[in-house]
């Protein structure tokens, strides 16, 4: 902070230095937010070239001194009368806007005001605090190979130190003159060994199958489970830095949430309504948004331009339901408005690429309805259908909405089981059919 | 010669039981193992599946494609009975600009060369704000504007959102100071994109941007209402 307040002022003082007096460059400070800083950036190319000392530039290129005046007014009467002008033209092409407006001396004010600001200040100070809250994900090390390697050296010892044993007999007993008897093999041994002492052999025996069998059975409960399942994307794509601290809306990149049964993944055009400007700041961003640039086919070089070669970003899906299973999202945001973080957790905090949330965490987040069975399995939908209202006492019949409309015929066709389902004083997704295996099987 | 055919043996049982444990190791890519797995995976087109790989088989032709087909070009989605909407949601009339190839990527739509954004000035809102519609209007709005619009323009439309405030993304103008803008100039902006904003055409539809033109009215006048329309040159004025 303190750096950065030292360059500030560095920066002031060699303004004052310039001919500019504070109030224009103030005047200039003001006029550039509300005129310029849509399309132009003071260090970096945007919309327009970068404007630090372009008045040097434009000097230097053997412009005219009023050419670059006629230009900020209305640049294509500029292109007409001077010739650096025209040959700026070509720049980028999306056209100016004019100012006819502004007078010579306010636009004197916003040159002195750009080129009063000094490189890595202001933006810059905001770019550090940023690219610290996006850091490495910690590498976990897989420790069952270390365990089976061991396991391995264990046996090969255990039999090379048997092997051993017997060769040495063997021999000792050829030094010796006498022909070796290598007398009962190991699982003779064993056998004579398990016959003697039967009785616990037996009862060890009972409750090794014992246990084999209830392993295969809990194993068989997880298959078809998926909770914490995070397959590797393309891209390592931070939803803590674009959900988190940029406060994007899941409903903006996941935008057919509301309109389809899927979510919908962003398309790359989605991505570039803010990655044209934003190409990271640390080798690692970089490196990253320049696969969504490749993907767009948009070259980032001057002002940047779309070339046309655009290439599909293959993402893996992370939630898969079995293809008998019918949901639809929008019947569960718009409808039943549940919100994303019940089914998806607080996405807002997860730095590592997306992932299928266990219930344990999904519970901890505030609001959510607390779950038992597993996430994304049939449990855990029929459990939350049981719990998730619609209302808390009876619906508004009047109303034409989707569960207004089942409430009425409800009322209409069994009084009697209606009552019953609003002893407990709400009425649940449940009681509105959400029960019904065809609702989701069909 | 017998003790090598022993330490033989040694070696081969423990590669095989390094294959066998290795094999249990877990694909990070796949779900895990399933019950029915043709259940999981049917032949009917699901969306966001990948259909290169199908029952063991690989299909070049159709890998790494996506699933859902385009339809058919001049194709326009069934919006109902009712004509003004019908009328308001039929494909947009104004082009855009060849230079918006390069600028926002749009090689495969039909372009203009006329600056149609100048003539998208004229261009009034078909949705018209009545006693009746307004609040619905404004209420609409302001759920799509906080969800498509609130994270650069900020929720007060001052161009201080989120992205801004996070030091990420810089120049974006005040609702203010763009009263100079017609609504069909608004709408043709969301649309195709101006300067760095792209286009929002492809995940809005056209009642929606309608519906946002109106609501980032109520940003410039917070009177505005039913009755009074924007026009190219100042501000709002009776009607």
């Amino acid at each position: 902070m303190f750096r950065i307040n030292v360059k500030w002022c560095i920066g002031l003082i060699a303004a004052f230095a310039l001919t500019a007096s504070p109030m224009s460059i103030a005047q200039g400070d003001a006029l550039f937010k509300a005129k310029c800083a849509t399309c132009h950036q003071v260090f970096k190319d945007g919309t327009g070239p970068k404007l630090y000392e372009v008045r040097k530039k434009w000097e230097a290129g053997g412009a005219e001194p009023e050419a670059i005046f006629q230009w900020v007014k209305n640049w294509q009467v500029a292109v007409a009368k001077y010739d650096y002008a025209k040959s700026v033209e070509s720049w980028s092409p999306s056209a100016m806007s004019t100012f006819p407006d502004l007078t010579d001396d306010q636009i004197t004010s916003i040159f002195d005001w750009i080129d009063s600001q000094v490189e890595g200040g202001d933006a810059a100070g905001g770019a550090t605090a940023q690219t610290t809250a996006v850091e490495g994900v910690e590498e976990e090390s897989n420790l069952t190979w270390v365990w089976v390697i061991m396991a391995i050296i264990f046996v090969t010892i255990v039999l090379a130190i048997g092997g051993v044993r017997r060769q040495l007999k063997a021999a000792a007993a050829d030094a010796d003159g006498e022909s070796f008897d290598p007398g009962m093999s190991y699982g003779e041994e064993f056998k004579q060994w398990a016959w003697k002492n039967r009785k616990y052999v037996g009862l060890a025996g009972l409750v090794i199958v014992i246990c084999v069998v209830v392993t295969l059975f809990l194993g068989l409960y997880t298959i078809g489970v998926v909770e914490d399942y995070q397959p590797s994307q393309p891209i390592a794509f931070p939803h803590a830095t674009h959900a988190g601290i940029n406060g994007i809306d899941c409903k903006y990149c996941h935008n057919s949430v509301t309109k389809s049964r899927s979510a919908g993944l962003p398309t790359v055009n989605v991505c570039m309504n803010c990655h044209k400007q934003i190409n990271g700041r640390t080798p690692e961003q970089q490196e990253k948004i320049a696969a969504i640039y490749e993907a767009a086919g948009w070259n980032p070089e001057g002002a940047g331009k779309y070339t046309g070669d655009t290439k599909p970003i293959v993402w893996n899906k992370v939630h898969v339901l079995p293809d008998h299973v019918y949901f639809s999202h929008k019947q569960h945001v718009v409808v039943g408005n549940v919100d994303c973080k019940q089914c998806h957790g607080d996405m807002t905090k997860m730095v590592e690429t997306a992932k299928v949330q266990p219930v344990e965490e999904l519970n901890k987040v505030d609001g959510n309805i607390k779950l038992t069975k597993a996430t994304l399995t049939m449990g855990w939908c029929i459990e939350c259908h049981k719990e998730k209202e619609v209302s808390l006492g009876a619906l508004d019949t009047k109303k034409d909405g989707y569960y207004d409309e089942i409430h009425k015929r409800l009322m209409n066709n069994d009084k009697k089981l209606y009552e019953k389902y609003l002893e407990d004083g709400k009425v649940t997704v449940s009681e509105l059919g959400g029960w019904e295996c065809a609702k989701c099987h069909y | 010669m017998k003790m090598k055919l022993y330490s033989t043996k040694i070696v081969a049982l423990s590669a095989i039981t390094v294959f066998l444990l290795g094999s249990c190791g877990a694909d990070k890519d796949s779900p895990g193992y399933e019950f029915m797995p043709d259940m999981y995976r049917s032949p009917a087109i699901e969306p966001y599946v990948d259909y290169g790989h199908l029952k063991e088989r690989e299909n070049m032709d159709s890998k790494y494609h996506i699933s859902a087909l385009v339809p058919p070009s001049g194709t326009v989605p069934y919006y109902g009975t009712d004509s003004a909407t019908v009328m308001m949601m039929l494909p947009y009339s104004r082009l855009a600009n060849v230079s918006f190839r390069e600028t926002h990527g749009l090689y495969n739509s039909n372009l203009s060369m006329e600056n149609e954004y100048e003539l998208a000035a004229a261009d009034r809102n078909p949705l018209t704000l009545t006693a009746e519609n307004a609040d619905a209007i404004f209420k609409t709005g302001k759920e799509l504007y906080n969800t498509n619009c609130a994270h650069c323009h900020g929720e007060k439309g001052n161009g201080e959102g989120p992205m801004v405030a996070s030091g990420a993304y810089v120049g974006v103008p005040d609702y203010a100071n763009l009263t100079n803008l017609s609504d069909g100039q608004l709408f043709y902006s969301i649309y195709y994109g101006k300067g760095s904003m792209g286009a929002h055409g492809p995940i809005l539809t056209k009642k929606e941007i309608w519906t946002l033109v109106h609501y980032v009215r109520k940003f410039q006048n917070a009177d505005y209402g039913p009755g009074m329309t924007m026009t190219a040159d100042t501000t709002a004025v009776e009607m």
